[in-house]
């Protein structure tokens, strides 16, 4: 997000807010791709990630009157309904669909040890890869991990490491954070 | 493996799967919301046509009343239909087909069909309609062993019992309710000299209260007829008192 667009924000939150649908894709470009990568980590599918991101594109344009605090807040409340929205999507959607065409080709040393670790990542599930994506993919700062996740930051700390040592077992928490 | 590898690898991970998002996301999405304000349409008006029904519905059930509960003591009260019990004498005209006729001359209404031998009187309403004035006299035990006399009189003075004293209400003339088999002490707490402020039963005054019997005198302006029923849950006797020409 450009320096100008950060300054301006206030005011183009405020205008967002009445509806200038502008000031709102302002607001939200920069932030379709993180919410793109939650999504797709998520679900494990690009196709409904997309559907999820504009799902709730729609959602938050409709209901950012309702967003608490100022634009800095923004990501982690967007991150959030993202996040929701792939719940539902998850809920609703009766079948799966494995897109093969959708996984790139690797180097043939490389396959193993991260087919291993992309293994045990989809056998987490999603609301247990959400804080890995939020940490380690996103890089969001700890106290926007946890207000993405709705809760405290111990917790989402807490939730971090348990989500990471499911996927190596030996990691300390030094090594997390 | 280091937590720089860890990372490196895990990262490398969520970009296989993710990939990256397809160039015409951002169209997508801004198409999607500029469609979003058509979407509200049918919210907003789901939203209005609840709460219309909720509106409707409290209403119906408002008018209705099927607890057949009080709105409150003293005021203006919900006619309640379905009389259960029995109709006075002396049958005239009547207004309205399921209640009985209004008579002009003492009666007896009856004895309630579940009679106890002493029923406790719980409330004292009143309401104002078109046509008459209505005294609602609720029994929180059932309705009384004995008989319900009405006596109309010509004056406002009714003779307290067991002390002998006179009492006068407002109003032009009176109606005595005897109440035998009940008392006015029991379950009963509320005030035993009502001033209604309305054209036709205008006091209610307690007269007797006394080894079962209780005694009401009623100032009345009007013809001075009447009709009472007996009404069940909550088992109740209605004294209509009726308008004339002031």
């Amino acid at each position: 997000m450009s320096a100008a667009v950060l300054e301006q924000r206030p005011q183009i939150l405020a205008r967002a807010a009445q509806g200038d649908l502008d000031s709102f894709s302002q607001l939200i470009d920069p932030l379709l791709d993180p919410a793109y990568r939650l999504a797709a980590v998520m679900l494990g599918d690009r196709s409904a990630a997309e559907d999820a991101v504009q799902e709730a594109s729609i959602k938050a344009w409709r209901k950012l009157r309702q967003l608490r605090g100022d634009a800095q807040s923004l990501r982690a409340w967007f991150l959030s309904i993202v996040a929701n929205e792939c719940r539902m999507a998850r809920r609703t959607r009766w079948f799966s669909v494995i897109r093969v065409a959708d996984v790139p080709a690797q180097a043939p040393d490389d396959r193993e040890s991260h087919s291993d670790l992309r293994r045990a990542l989809m056998r987490l599930t999603p609301d247990e890869r959400l804080p890995l994506v939020l940490h380690f993919y996103l890089d969001l700062p700890l106290d926007e991990v946890a207000r993405t996740l709705r809760v405290s930051p111990s917790a989402a700390k807490s939730r971090i490491y348990r989500a990471a040592k499911r996927l190596r077992a030996d990691l300390t928490i030094e090594e997390v954070f | 493996m280091s937590n720089d590898d860890f990372r490196r690898e895990l990262n490398s991970t969520f970009d296989q799967v993710s990939g990256s998002p397809s160039p015409g996301l951002r169209d997508r999405v801004r198409s999607g919301i500029a469609q979003a304000p058509e979407a509200r349409g049918p919210f907003w008006i789901a939203t209005v046509a609840a709460c219309v029904i909720a509106v409707l519905l409290v209403g119906v059930l408002f008018v209705a009343n099927p607890l057949r509960r009080p709105s409150s003591n003293v005021g203006p009260g919900v006619p309640t239909a379905s009389p259960s019990a029995t109709p006075s004498p002396s049958p005239s005209t009547s207004p309205e087909p399921q209640l009985p006729a209004f008579v002009c001359a003492s009666s007896v209404a009856g004895q309630h069909p579940s009679s106890e031998p002493v029923a406790f009187v719980s409330d004292l309403r009143s309401g104002t309609h078109a046509g008459y004035d209505r005294l609602t006299i609720d029994f929180s035990n059932g309705g009384p062993s004995g008989a319900v006399e009405l006596k109309p009189q010509s004056g406002t003075t009714f003779t307290q019992s067991p002390s002998g004293m006179s009492v006068t209400t407002k109003g032009r003339s009176g109606i005595l309710v005897v109440i035998h088999g009940a008392d006015l002490h029991s379950a009963y707490n509320g005030s035993v000299d009502i001033v209604t402020g309305y054209a036709t039963l205008v006091e209610v005054k307690r007269v007797e209260d006394f080894e079962g019997v209780v005694q009401l005198g009623l100032g009345i302006n009007g013809t001075g007829c009447y009709r009472a029923f007996w009404l069940s849950n909550p088992d109740r006797l209605v004294i209509d008192v009726e308008a004339g020409n002031q």
